[in-house]
């Protein structure tokens, strides 16, 4: 029972993680209809940033991550700004081609930069842990899932309390309505992929110091992030917490009790079974595509 | 520029382009082609890097003192290279463009036994040799082939030293935990034969799904198994995070292995003490006390001479890609010509000593005259600590 709950807590940490990560592919997907294949690039670029900040700049981590954010922020407006915002009223398919493009371009720049050798920062957070209720839990993972919620509740924030954040949801809803109201709909497209790309920074800065990169590492993430916000439902910001911790639990039972071999297998399988029987995903309305018509 | 100077222009390039193109071949006469795809880019790329400085290092030394010496001429050597991509199926493509559009008759192994098993298909079909430089994956050599032959250990010798040692430090329970992926299982199968046959009980065996990010339930199980030696096998990403892991869990073994990690760019600096005391099978190191027949140089001499022209010391794979065309060096010699199928039947009676080691292959194609090293990361350091005649320190128990 002990071992069950301590997997469990485990699961909730590592779900975190993935919510973290889901809600910067969330936000660009929900808002503007782009599946950003580039994302999981676009963490690593983060965690190199990080690196660089840490063990060249001789930065704490604590000052490494915001700017990670930043880099990944500025780079994030301006390909919207720059490209992205040229294919916004196209179909999904431009759009597609063209993150896979910019995909496979950000990785080889990285392989160019960075050789493909396999990175990690070492001991950020020391390999201790603390115990509660006799579960213990790494100071490492512990605080990765704090980052995680404090960017999910500042995101939460700013969408719903901000004007940036109205702005951001009428665009969202209706692009010509918004662009009659004022807004400035290409700025406000370039915002919320820069908003994107900073989160996708800072999950490359928690990815740093627990995991390892490579240039080729980020499609894993990317294929992760796809799969919680698919779960959680489409820009929706409960959805990625409760998409990411369902999955990170579901995942490490089933390496508990099955054969550690259905970890994937078991995590889509849920994959299917939501898309079946919740095809807007556990949290989300309706699909955003479907209302832009 | 007017558009048909210009014209004139792209003309004239194209027709010194043509000209360029029928003169090669003549002036590659007194050569002898080998080629070979490897993987120049791709996430295999650091590796692939590695194999062709290997390969390139033997041409230029044979070069250097005028090429290969055949039924008494010399003939310079020179290897036609394509990037793979780490791609499977453009790895058999590169091959196939080798065989039939380079004529190319003598083939290098790619990196990887995927990649090897393969491409190891097409070179059989058109009965040309291929040796193996970096192939270790027993299933590619256990096909009844004839044109194969690997000059390193394959995977399910890997672990014999470390659970040897493990045996004769009195460690009676072992954990082993793999990737989901043809190299970690045979080799962490091989750990568990070798285990049974040396008397040392597995208390523990499972694999998890690549790309994981999040081993504690695997870890958490083991822990209950209470193992006083691990031996983890995949690739270094997942192993970053495994090493990360069992401290974090608090898993204690007295032995920590890993089927590869350890001595590959990264691990140490990325993992910092979480390195220290890991274990790591080699293939080579530059203690083994091996003299080369053909060169002058030992080991460390190789070591020396390959550091002069890169800048950086050899791990075990560049030595091994120069034991490769070693080994057809030595074949020519025998044969006095390049006629495939005779210059196969050479390559199946070697038996040579190189700097990496002694080379004579069973009827399968392994390497069967050379034994694994057992590295300990040391401070930071790689160091061989086993078998006894080439360790360089003592190996080093965790507390």
């Amino acid at each position: 029972m002990q071992l069950v709950a301590q997997i469990v807590l485990n699961g909730v940490l590592l779900g975190g993680f993935y919510a973290c990560m889901a809600l910067g592919f969330s936000i660009v997907w929900g808002v503007m209809n782009v599946v950003n294949l580039a994302y999981g690039s676009m963490i690593m670029i983060g965690a190199y940033v990080t690196q660089m900040a840490v063990l060249q700049l001789g930065l704490p981590f604590a000052a490494a991550l915001p700017l990670a954010a930043l880099a990944t922020f500025t780079m994030g407006y301006v390909l919207q700004r720059a490209l992205l915002n040229r294919l916004a009223e196209r179909s999904v398919f431009m759009t597609l081609i063209f993150t896979f493009g910019l995909n496979m371009a950000l990785i080889n720049l990285n392989l160019i930069l960075f050789s493909a050798d396999v990175r990690s920062l070492p001991d950020v957070f020391g390999r201790a842990s603390f115990t509660i209720a006799g579960l213990s839990v790494p100071y490492g993972r512990a605080t990765i899932f704090a980052v995680a919620m404090a960017m999910t509740l500042g995101l939460h924030a700013l969408l719903n309390w901000t004007p940036l954040g109205n702005a951001i949801k009428a665009t969202s809803f209706d692009p010509d309505a918004a662009r009659l109201s004022g807004i400035d709909v290409p700025h406000v497209y370039a915002l919320t992929f820069a908003i994107g790309g900073a989160i996708a920074g800072v999950t490359g800065a928690l990815v740093a110091t627990s995991y390892s990169f490579s240039p080729v590492a980020g499609e894993s993430y990317t294929m992760k992030a796809f799969v919680v916000v698919v779960l959680g439902g489409l820009g929706s910001i409960p959805g990625a917490i409760i998409g990411g911790m369902l999955l990170g639990i579901v995942e490490n039972l089933a390496s508990l009790f099955l054969d550690s071999g259905y970890r994937d297998a078991v995590g889509f399988t849920l994959l299917l079974l939501v898309l079946v029987l919740r095809p807007r995903g556990l949290m989300g309305r309706r699909f955003f595509a479907e209302v832009k018509g | 520029m007017s558009s048909s100077s210009r014209r004139r222009l792209v003309a004239g390039g194209l027709s010194i382009l043509l000209a360029l193109s029928t003169v090669m071949p003549a002036a590659a006469q007194d050569m002898i082609r080998f080629g070979t795809a490897l993987s120049l880019t791709g996430n295999l790329a650091t590796e692939g890097k590695l194999v062709r400085e290997g390969y390139d290092f033997f041409v230029k030394t044979v070069n250097e003192r005028g090429g290969i010496d055949v039924a008494g001429k010399k003939y310079k050597v020179e290897i036609v290279y394509y990037d793979d991509e780490s791609n499977v199926n453009t790895s058999v493509k590169l091959y196939e463009k080798l065989i039939s559009q380079d004529k190319v008759k003598f083939l290098l192994g790619p990196y990887g036994s995927g990649i090897t098993i393969a491409v190891s298909n097409l070179t059989e079909q058109h009965k040309l040799p291929l040796v193996i430089a970096h192939g270790a994956a027993s299933t590619i050599y256990n096909r009844g082939y004839k044109y194969i032959f690997g000059v390193l250990n394959s995977i399910d010798h890997y672990t014999y030293n470390m659970v040897k040692m493990a045996s004769e430090q009195k460690l009676t329970r072992l954990a082993l935990l793999n990737e989901n992926q043809l190299f970690a299982q045979l080799g962490i199968d091989g750990a568990a034969r070798q285990a049974k046959e040396l008397g040392v009980e597995v208390v523990y065996k499972e694999k998890y799904s690549s790309g994981t990010k999040d081993l504690s339930p695997e870890l958490e199980k083991m822990k209950a198994a209470k193992p006083d030696m691990i031996i983890a096998g995949g690739y270094t990403n997942d192993m970053i995070l495994l090493a990360r892991q069992i401290s974090q869990v608090g898993l204690k073994p007295k032995l920590l292995g890993y089927l590869l990690g350890p001595t590959l760019p990264g691990f140490v600096k990325s993992l910092g003490a979480d390195a220290e005391l890991t274990l790591e099978p080699v293939q080579w190191s530059i203690n083994v006390p091996y003299k080369d027949q053909f060169f002058d140089w030992t080991a460390r001499g190789y070591a020396d001479a390959f550091q002069k022209v890169y800048g950086h010391v050899p791990d075990y794979h560049p030595i091994q890609s120069t034991a490769a065309l070693q080994v057809y060096y030595n074949a020519f010699q025998k044969v006095g010509g390049f006629d495939p199928q005779k210059v196969r039947d050479a390559i199946a009676e070697t038996d040579i000593v190189t700097a990496y080691g002694p080379i004579r292959f069973n009827e399968k194609g392994q390497n069967i005259a050379k034994s694994m090293s057992v590295v300990q990361i040391q401070d930071g350091k790689p160091v061989v600590v086993y078998p006894a005649d080439v360790a360089e320190t003592k190996l080093k128990l965790n507390p």
